[in-house]
């Protein structure tokens, strides 16, 4: 079964894109910060991270920074979910190795299949 | 008010419902990091009802209020204190001991001028035991500490707990977790069940009365490879965690090791230091 | 070889290390906040914790600061100092491009009731979103009386889902049963919005307190 971890600190939107992965045949872990998001990636081989912004103690891009410099989590697919629109915004995910970056709140069929054809080049497993 | 001035004889039966339960988890989880399963709602709601009754609040929503928004937070301390186990013993999380012989040591030697000391603080140190668990397992599961020079550095704020510690006379419950050998090599056995440590091991603890919240205190901690906080940070309020986290990196040689209790994690306190993960522990390290 | 001790005399030995270029008062201080050493500026910033007339210099220092453990060390002084000008001073940040700079605001300012109660009006006010979320994460964690009251303005009244989303997140945990019907009604306000029917949902359970 495919991994995804959940790194956002709204208990609401976390439960909300759990729903949704489970729907759609992941099992999810969360986190509430980047440096959780870090302690739990070292530890479970993810699939997939979804990645809120703006985070207590360790932000979204500086997270995603991390996992990108770490050799052991590097290809891991991520996507980043924030409230920020504007162009910059997302250049600057892109930048920090986002692969998708979607603005909240997002269709539960958009997050659904995105998903999972970010997560299927193995194939199942 | 209906209520005043009748007595009870027995507290009103208290629920707590399964939103209830919800908002009170994942209230805890984003101040802690710690999580309670599903399987924890017996030893969860049995501790928040106790504190209940012990505040003087009849609902959960009173309590939660109350506790929520107390501005000294001493409520949801007592609530961690309550929810965690905090004792100790000889060898208790033995798997970061393996992880200080079988990596971290070998990471700090890797990154030291030849024949620089090794130094290693515990902190708080209680009793004793943490700090001569570490000594026991340097001379027993580590083979180069016969090349090496190492240092170990305790402290506590408490000082009759340092007494006991230099004392080194310990219970059946402190040693019951030491292999029968180490027990038997390193230990003489007192009436009562007690065991006294030898006092080669005794004299070779360095132990001090420090806070580790005083600045004072913690100038002349400097330059540790590795250091035990176990237990101790989850204790301590929001401001307080912070502080002593910076204090705690400002005493590591840059690529020291900081490792805390099996519950805790840097995650709620600092980004300050890289999390590392070993075979046996996640470890977290001040930058090269 | 071994386990071994340090002398008495040399335990005292090794205390901060001290920058002798610079002089431990106030100018000194100033000056080696922007030393090429991360060190010297992370002892200086911590230092200046001491200083409160230093708060403009240590928030002018964030903008640029770009070590993350100098920046945790400037953040730290200006908790501890804790003033209305730190207040003042970190606000600006909230509208800066640094994600990590925002969010280090947040987590002092929500610390510091007193001095920033009387700014979070005007805050909610805003005309940028972010702002405004930002400011419901501040009143996550403030104490002060007025947080609940605060958070549910925003669900009443503030047009944007994300704004109002993250209240009704922060109200799931400090909300009371009569706020029930305030949270209930932002289903109508933002009718095609799935997230925001879960997010109700959820919200009036928890304040409910039932199921």
């Amino acid at each position: 079964m495919r991994r995804a971890l959940i790194v956002d600190d709204a208990v609401t939107v976390r439960m909300y894109h759990r729903q949704i992965l489970e729907g759609a045949g992941f099992e999810v872990d969360e986190a509430e910060n980047g440096v959780e998001a870090l302690e739990k990636a070292l530890v479970v081989p993810y699939d997939l991270l979804l990645v809120d912004v703006n985070m207590p103690k360790m932000d979204g891009y500086t997270f995603l920074k991390e996992v990108r410099s770490t050799p052991q989590l590097r290809a891991i697919p991520a996507v980043m979910i924030s409230t920020e629109a504007e162009r910059r915004d997302r250049e600057q995910a892109y930048r920090v190795g986002a692969n998708l970056y979607l603005v909240k709140p997002v269709r539960p069929e958009t997050l659904a299949w995105r998903a999972t054809l970010m997560t299927a080049r193995g194939g199942s497993r | 008010m209906g209520h005043s001035g009748v007595a009870r004889e027995s507290a009103p039966e208290v629920r707590i419902t399964d939103a209830e339960f919800e908002r009170f988890r994942d209230y805890f989880y984003r101040k802690t990091g710690i999580r309670f399963e599903d399987s924890k709602r017996y030893f969860v709601d049995k501790r928040l009802i106790q504190r209940m009754h012990q505040t003087g609040h009849e609902s959960f929503r009173e309590y939660f209020a109350f506790m929520r928004f107390q501005a000294s937070g001493k409520e949801f301390q007592e609530l961690v204190n309550l929810m965690t186990v905090n004792e100790t013993y000889f060898f208790r999380e033995e798997y970061q001991l393996k992880c200080m012989v079988n990596a971290l040591l070998g990471e700090v030697l890797h990154h030291q001028r030849p024949g620089e000391t090794v130094r290693i603080w515990s902190v708080p140190c209680s009793t004793g035991e943490e700090p001569y668990s570490i000594a026991l397992y340097l001379l027993e599961f580590w083979d180069r500490i016969d090349e090496v020079d190492v240092e170990i550095v305790a402290s506590d704020i408490d000082t009759q707990a340092l007494e006991k510690a230099r004392a080194g006379v310990f219970s059946r419950r402190s040693v019951n977790h030491l292999p029968r050998w180490i027990l038997e090599k390193y230990f003489e056995p007192l009436a009562g069940g007690y065991h006294r440590l030898c006092e080669d091991l005794r004299t070779c603890v360095d132990f001090r009365r420090i806070n580790l919240c005083d600045p004072k205190d913690t100038r002349g901690m400097r330059d540790f490879d590795i250091i035990f906080c176990r237990n101790l940070l989850i204790y301590f309020d929001e401001a307080s965690q912070r502080q002593a986290a910076e204090t705690l990196y400002d005493a590591l040689k840059p690529g020291g090791f900081v490792l805390l209790g099996h519950s805790e994690s840097m995650s709620r306190i600092t980004s300050l230091f890289k999390v590392r993960r070993f075979e046996d522990a996640i470890v977290y390290q001040r930058s090269i | 070889m071994g386990l071994v001790k340090r002398a008495k005399e040399d335990q005292a030995a090794p205390s901060k290390p001290h920058i002798r270029k610079y002089g431990r008062d106030l100018q000194g201080l100033l000056a080696q906040l922007h030393d090429d050493q991360v060190k010297a500026r992370r002892w200086a910033a911590r230092d200046l914790a001491a200083h409160p007339e230093a708060v403009s210099a240590l928030c002018e220092r964030l903008r640029v600061e770009p070590d993350p453990t100098v920046r945790e060390a400037l953040f730290g002084s200006l908790l501890a100092i804790g003033t209305e000008a730190v207040v003042e001073g970190l606000i600006p940040l909230l509208r800066g491009e640094d994600a990590g700079l925002r969010n280090g605001a947040v987590e002092v300012l929500r610390q510091l009731p007193d001095a920033v109660g009387h700014r979070i009006a005007a805050l909610l006010a805003d005309p940028d979103p972010d702002v405004r979320i930002f400011a419901v994460d501040i009143l996550r964690d403030l104490a002060h009386p007025q947080a609940p009251g605060w958070l549910l303005a925003v669900v009443e009244s503030d047009e944007h889902v994300n704004v109002v989303t993250t209240a009704i997140d922060r109200l799931a945990e400090v909300g009371t049963p009569d706020m029930a019907p305030a949270i209930q009604a932002v289903k109508d306000r933002f009718p095609n919005e799935p997230f925001v029917g879960f997010a109700v949902d959820t919200a009036l359970k928890r304040v409910l307190g039932d199921g």
